[in-house]
């Protein structure tokens, strides 16, 4: 009783803070979503865009650069980061995965080399938060409002987008590449855009992210890919797929339901080294559950069996 | 009009299992003609239509359409021009989207895409008539996500998108082969109502010979890369299907003693 109690009291006041970060990291959620899901081009690039939006950010708020032209720059280098590695798969055919993987390895020392440095303090600097009407700056809720406010455009933008004729063009180039380039659609030009556009989202909540905690670091991106798509299975299981708009809605509910759960989790005692493992275990576990359901004769799979994504 | 002229392909060039899948091809088909190609399996009919198509480049020769050269011209651009239904139902159409969603892409196929909402109203009652010409009931399933429809149901989707907007050339490969008898000559009733009522240009593979003898305006076939016989006009009109069969037998014969 006394544990429950006190792990209820130390969550509950974890609440906002969580919210705060998951509202954040709906982003990258949001970018691992659109090339693994819109696009059928598994991409690993968000590992490495995620922290490049939080170096370029970083490093531009400490030359004093106004905090929202800093997340637009950190937006554009991640579409930069995104469109190399769409472009290192079209060109080179080289698996999307390995593309991510070079691409993300490569950034790493591109992310070194634009701060200088392996980790920067911006604290005290202005940031977009600052900005939020009606609340002291500083408190959880003025980034929950500012977070809250523009992944709520970026949801209608692309709730938009992808219902306009344009739109409709680019889901149909993950849908059925063949067909889509039969009925005049450039897959070329497609996959750039939209796996340059998933990039540019994790970037940019790499870039809120440092804003939010104070400071950049170069190794900020380890593991959020898991993350990410652990958030990304959840908001599928709660709100579905079966429409653009759930489609696009799940990464939002994904993120502010697992990042409640890790809260959770780490208020009743787990250590936090170990939650990378634990979400390594419950991604698997989400992946395995099909074959599982199958039976065993289903599971054991041919060593060619195509990759699940 | 196209007209394919000299068109060579060599398949694994310079190894030992090279293989010569057009061989100086010529083949001419006016506007508004149908043509029906026939032949053996490695005839090159596939080579042939993806090489018009864009899917697969030339080593030599020419493509034309209404007179312009569009040899290297990549699919996604030619598609303005061509339309194409797949011999399988699953590639003519996106799986994972709506009936309408397929209808809107196949529109647009030769438009400028904009940032205009895709499905609007006026479209929806215009993919809802345009599909009730089948006879399927899909123009009441304009929501249905085409991965539920069935082979025979999406092979017809992907001929009404095809003939939609009036192509200047229209691709069938082998159209019908993976549907059953009855859908198959539903499929083919279709195409040749479209076809005829609309004045399309028309280049059909097909292995079965009894629509080669019934459909189209010249029945072309093909042999090793090149284009063996050509039947059109009144003799077109009295040939029948044991006659197209023994040019096979010709053929089959002479395999087998150079075999």
């Amino acid at each position: 009783m006394e544990f429950l109690s006190s792990t209820f009291t130390s969550y509950v006041a974890l609440v906002p803070v969580t919210l705060a970060q998951s509202l954040i990291l709906a982003f990258v959620v949001l970018g691992i979503m659109i090339p693994f899901r819109t696009l059928h081009f598994p991409d690993l690039t968000s590992e490495g865009a995620y922290p490049l939006g939080g170096c370029v950010c970083g490093i531009l708020i400490a030359a004093g650069v106004n905090p929202a032209l800093a997340i637009i720059a950190a937006l554009a280098c991640g579409f930069v980061a995104g469109c190399c590695t769409a472009l290192i798969h079209l060109r080179f055919r080289i698996h999307t995965l390995l593309a991510g993987i070079l691409m993300m390895t490569m950034l790493y020392s591109i992310n070194l080399r634009i701060m200088g440095k392996s980790n920067l303090s911006i604290f005290g600097s202005d940031t977009v938060y600052n900005w939020a009407p009606f609340v002291t700056p500083g408190f959880p809720v003025s980034k929950i409002i500012i977070a809250g406010i523009i992944g709520a455009g970026v949801f209608l933008a692309l709730n938009w987008f992808f219902k306009t004729e344009k739109g409709t063009a680019l889901r149909a180039v993950g849908s059925n590449p063949a067909m889509a380039e039969a009925q005049g659609i450039s897959v070329w030009i497609s996959t750039i855009v939209g796996v340059g556009l998933a990039s540019a989202f994790s970037a940019t909540s790499g870039a809120l992210m440092v804003q939010s905690q104070g400071f950049a670091d170069v190794n900020m991106g380890l593991g959020i890919l898991i993350n990410g798509l652990a958030a990304l299975m959840i908001g599928e299981a709660v709100v579905g797929k079966k429409s653009v708009f759930r489609q696009l809605l799940a990464p939002f509910v994904g993120a502010i339901i697992y990042y409640q759960l890790v809260s959770l989790c780490l208020a009743a005692g787990m250590p936090p080294p170990d939650l990378k493992l634990a979400t390594g275990l419950f991604v698997l576990a989400m992946l395995a559950l099909p074959t599982l359901k199958r039976g065993r004769g289903a599971g054991g799979a041919p060593a060619h069996e195509k990759l699940r994504e | 009009m196209l007209e394919i002229r000299s068109a060579r392909k060599t398949f694994y060039a310079g190894q030992p299992d090279e293989k010569v899948a057009l061989d100086n091809l010529d083949l001419t088909l006016q506007t508004g003609e149908f043509g029906v190609v026939i032949g053996s399996n490695g005839a090159g009919k596939s080579t042939m239509l993806n090489a018009v198509s864009g899917a697969l480049s030339l080593d030599s020769g020419a493509i034309l359409i209404n007179g312009d050269d569009v040899t290297s011209t990549p699919v996604h651009k030619r598609a303005t021009r061509i339309a194409r239904v797949f011999q399988d139902p699953m590639l003519g159409t996106a799986a994972s989207m709506t009936v309408a969603e397929n209808m809107l892409l196949a529109e647009l196929r030769s438009k400028k895409r904009t940032l205009a909402r895709g499905l609007n109203a006026k479209r929806l009652a215009d993919y809802k008539e345009r599909l009730s010409v089948l006879g399927l009931g899909l123009e009441n399933r304009l929501e249905t996500k085409v991965e539920l429809l069935s082979g025979g149901q999406r092979q017809s989707l992907s001929l009404i998108m095809a003939v939609g907007g009036s192509p200047d050339l229209l691709l069938l490969d082998e159209h019908t082969a993976a549907l059953d008898p009855r859908t198959a000559d539903l499929v083919m009733q279709a195409t040749v109502r479209a076809v005829d009522s609309l004045k399309l240009t028309t280049l059909m593979v097909t292995h079965n010979m009894q629509h080669a003898v019934d459909y189209g305006h010249r029945v072309i076939m093909l042999d090793a890369g090149r284009v063996k016989l050509q039947i059109g006009g009144e003799e077109k009109a009295n040939v029948t299907v044991a006659k197209l069969v023994d040019h096979f037998a010709v053929k089959t014969d002479a395999m087998m003693l150079g075999a």
